[in-house]
């Protein structure tokens, strides 16, 4: 019988060993001497050759390359130290990585023969807290041409490749997903390592070589620490690279690679024409000078609050809130632009009958009370509640089940002119962190007097929003894109003040289809904060409504989300979630 | 017949006195104008000086960069400018620039139209809001054209911002 290719645990809940500083170094001592390894045959294109890279604010470096796959370099004029080391070329570029023997650090080197400019990366361990996670500096030089000026280009950071997204198929059979939405940050779908499910978030550099030729990197922060740079080329859809760290189960991956992929598309970018700026995320704060190797990682479970089943029991009963009359509060801002809410449902009764989980009664008292209980019980439970009339006949509403063991929250679709109801049942006391939401799905009917629902028909999970991208502007200055990068799974990249994306993270989520143009989505911020998003999109209006469910130190929160949405594009990507036999 | 045609004493005595008294009539006239001289020459003195002033406060204001080597205020009341402030322009389609020094010349106003560029800290309360924070952001900006009233005083001989108002146009 055939295995999946799904992991005991996604990235985001895998407990990384904090490896010491002895451990890493002890591994990587005999890479440093034998160099990377790799799955294609290495280039000699530097064997017998002397050159000598100049940057412009880093290290002067002086190799001599040997047969065998030998190198040696001396740094800034000092002495030489031998290392293995593994090159590959793309067109005229060529690229090569090596370690220092006794130390932590490496280089991955871009030459452009065609130019002699080059682009340096330092890489070391032990940099950060976490000692796995690879560190990078980038430098700007040339190869030293002996009678020749040094010329004044370089290599610079960009924004060129954002909007862009590729399959790749490495040489050691990895096969990924990469999306470049951010200028600062990517998404990447693990499609052979980890089976697809999920889209994972990565900082990451963009340089441009020329109009065809860029350099990506990408440093999986927050997770195994894994460093993998690569050369593409757009056009060939051809990579070369490096892939550095060490993997679940510690094991010390170094190996330069060769790869091939398919172009998937293009999304919008929507910084102002002529804009390029490949540095939109500042590394330092204002008047600051970053340290070395610094830059912006959003490192959410640092922050997020890790409550026990207890914390989570004594923060309900301290404060439940469901929509907020005040302005202002914890996530008022992102309901800024959520419409006028409905009070259609006033007066209403009816069941609302799911398929497997019991049936709801409803008796809604105004536009904003209602009473509900669960078939069979015999006492109503007054709840406070908002609705929203997405389109005519579909309303989206949310209340929380006061009482409820797990602190419920209810945010439903309930379709009048099908008499069908979709519910995101969000729930708390999940496995990891009890204040994390969880969440059910509950496909159903609607019971109400005049209404005869169909049997059989439901609304069903959809793939029409993968490879979508969103942006939505839920109030001035908190902007945000979503980007539906797999069935199960979606980013959200934050703009910057110059409209360049910026930081991104991703969760687990799920797409239902209401009707044509007409989605109810969630995500789960998991390993994040734990909030339970929820919202429908209308693609006619380009406006989304919906409801935040999230529970911390403060209590259990249900608030409004709503947003003006654009429509950013496309990647041609559903093909690669087809079960293959 | 000549005439007597060489001046006697008397007769320049006579003259002079005649000359002499336009002169006489005269000295008072121009200590008033040297006084009036002073005080215009004082008075332009001191607008420069509360333009200076003016000037030194606009710079530290755009450039976020407090000196506390030079105080430009006459209290930390005073100083307790709005923060949200984020830069001060010339609004050149408005009114000039005014400051009227008192006639004692120990205070000042001055009323600048100008262009504000006003920043909003957006509040930390959801993902979206800490994830702008975290790449340096997480804030609103708005320009908005206003008068800006100031009031000086002098102290110790050196002028010194007493209030900063902001008004609607």
């Amino acid at each position: 019988m055939p295995g999946t290719p799904y992991p005991k645990e996604q990235m985001h809940r895998i407990a990384y060993t904090k490896l010491s500083e002895r451990q890493i170094a002890d591994k990587l001592s005999t890479v440093a001497v034998s160099g990377p390894t790799s799955a294609s045959p290495l280039s000699d294109v530097f064997a017998g050759k002397s050159i000598q890279i100049v940057t412009d604010k880093g290290p002067a470096l002086a190799y001599t390359f040997s047969r065998g796959n030998r190198l040696s370099v001396a740094e800034n004029g000092g002495g030489a130290v031998e290392a293995g080391y593994g090159a590959l070329t793309l067109s005229s570029v060529a690229f090569f990585s090596h370690m220092i023997p006794g130390t932590q650090r490496g280089y991955a080197v871009v030459v452009d023969q065609d130019t002699n400019l080059a682009a340096v990366f330092e890489l070391w361990f032990s940099g950060y807290e976490d000692k796995r996670e690879v560190q990078r500096e980038i430098y700007y030089g040339y190869v030293e041409q002996p009678g020749q000026e040094a010329p004044k280009a370089r290599h610079v950071t960009t924004n060129r490749v954002e909007g862009k997204g590729f399959y790749w198929k490495q040489d050691t059979g990895a096969e990924t997903l990469e999306f470049y939405p951010s200028a600062a940050y990517s998404n990447f779908v693990e499609l052979s390592r980890l089976g697809g499910e999920l889209g994972f978030c990565a900082p990451s550099d963009y340089i441009k070589i020329n109009d065809d030729f860029y350099i990506y990197t990408r440093t999986e922060c927050e997770f195994s620490g894994t460093f993998t740079a690569y050369v593409m080329d757009l056009n060939r859809v051809e990579q070369v690279g490096v892939r550095l760290g060490f993997d679940s189960n510690d094991e010390l991956e170094y190996y330069v690679f060769r790869g091939k992929g398919e172009w998937l598309g293009q999304i919008a970018q929507f910084e102002k024409f002529g804009d390029e700026n490949g540095s939109p995320v500042p590394a330092a704060a204002a008047g600051q000078t970053p340290a070395k190797g610094a830059r912006r990682v959003y490192r959410p479970l640092r922050t997020m609050a890790k409550m026990s089943k207890a914390d989570v029991d004594a923060a309900v009963a301290k404060r439940a809130s469901a929509f907020p009359a005040a302005t202002t509060g914890p996530g008022a801002q992102m309901g800024g632009n959520r419409g006028p809410s409905t009070g259609w449902l006033a007066g209403k009764t009816f069941t609302l009958r799911y398929d497997h989980a019991p049936a709801m009664e409803y008796r809604f008292d105004d536009a904003e009370t209602l009473n509900w209980r669960k078939e069979g019980d015999s006492g109503w439970t007054k709840a406070r509640y908002q609705a929203w009339e997405s389109t005519p006949g579909v309303i989206l509403y949310g209340h929380l089940l006061d009482g409820a063991p797990n602190h419920d929250g209810h945010s439903i679709v309930v379709d009048f002119h099908q008499g069908l109801v979709t519910c995101f049942n969000g729930y708390l006391n999940t496995p990891y962190f009890a204040n994390e939401a969880g969440v059910k799905i509950l496909f159903g009917v609607i019971e109400m007097e005049g209404l005869i629902p169909p049997k059989y028909n439901r609304h069903q999970f959809t793939d029409e929003m993968v490879g979508r991208a969103v942006s939505q502007n839920y109030a001035p200055g908190l902007t945000s894109m979503h980007l539906y990068t797999t069935p199960h799974s979606l980013s959200w990249i934050i703009f910057t003040d110059a409209d360049a994306g910026g930081l991104e993270w991703s969760g687990p989520a799920a797409y239902v289809k209401i009707r044509d143009g007409l989605y109810f989505m969630y995500w789960l911020e998991e390993a994040c904060n734990g909030t339970l998003g929820t919202i429908l999109v209308n693609l006619h209006t380009m406006r989304d409504v919906g409801v935040g469910y999230s529970c911390g130190t403060n209590g259990l929160s249900m608030s409004a989300v709503g947003a003006h949405e654009r429509l950013a594009g496309r990647f041609d990507i559903t093909r690669f979630y087809q079960v293959k036999s | 017949m000549t005439a007597d045609t060489t001046p006697t004493r008397r007769s320049f005595l006579k003259g002079g006195a005649l000359l002499a008294a336009p002169l006489a009539a005269a000295l008072p006239a121009a200590l008033v104008a040297d006084d009036r001289l002073r005080a215009r020459l004082e008075k332009l003195e001191d607008e420069a000086a509360v333009h200076k002033l003016h000037q030194a406060w606009l710079r530290q204001i755009n450039t976020r960069s407090g000196d506390a080597a030079t105080p430009l205020f006459a209290d930390s009341e005073g100083a307790a400018f709005d923060q949200s402030v984020r830069s001060i322009a010339a609004d050149h389609a408005g009114q000039p620039d005014a400051i009227e020094v008192a006639a004692d010349g120990q205070s000042a106003a001055g009323r600048f139209h100008c262009a504000v560029e006003i920043e909003t800290t957006i509040a930390q309360d959801c993902t979206l809001a800490r994830m702008a924070h975290a790449q340096g952001g997480g804030f609103v900006r708005r320009t908005e054209r206003r008068v800006l009233k100031v009031e000086y005083m002098k102290a110790s001989g050196a002028w010194a911002i007493a209030k900063v108002e902001f008004a609607s146009v």
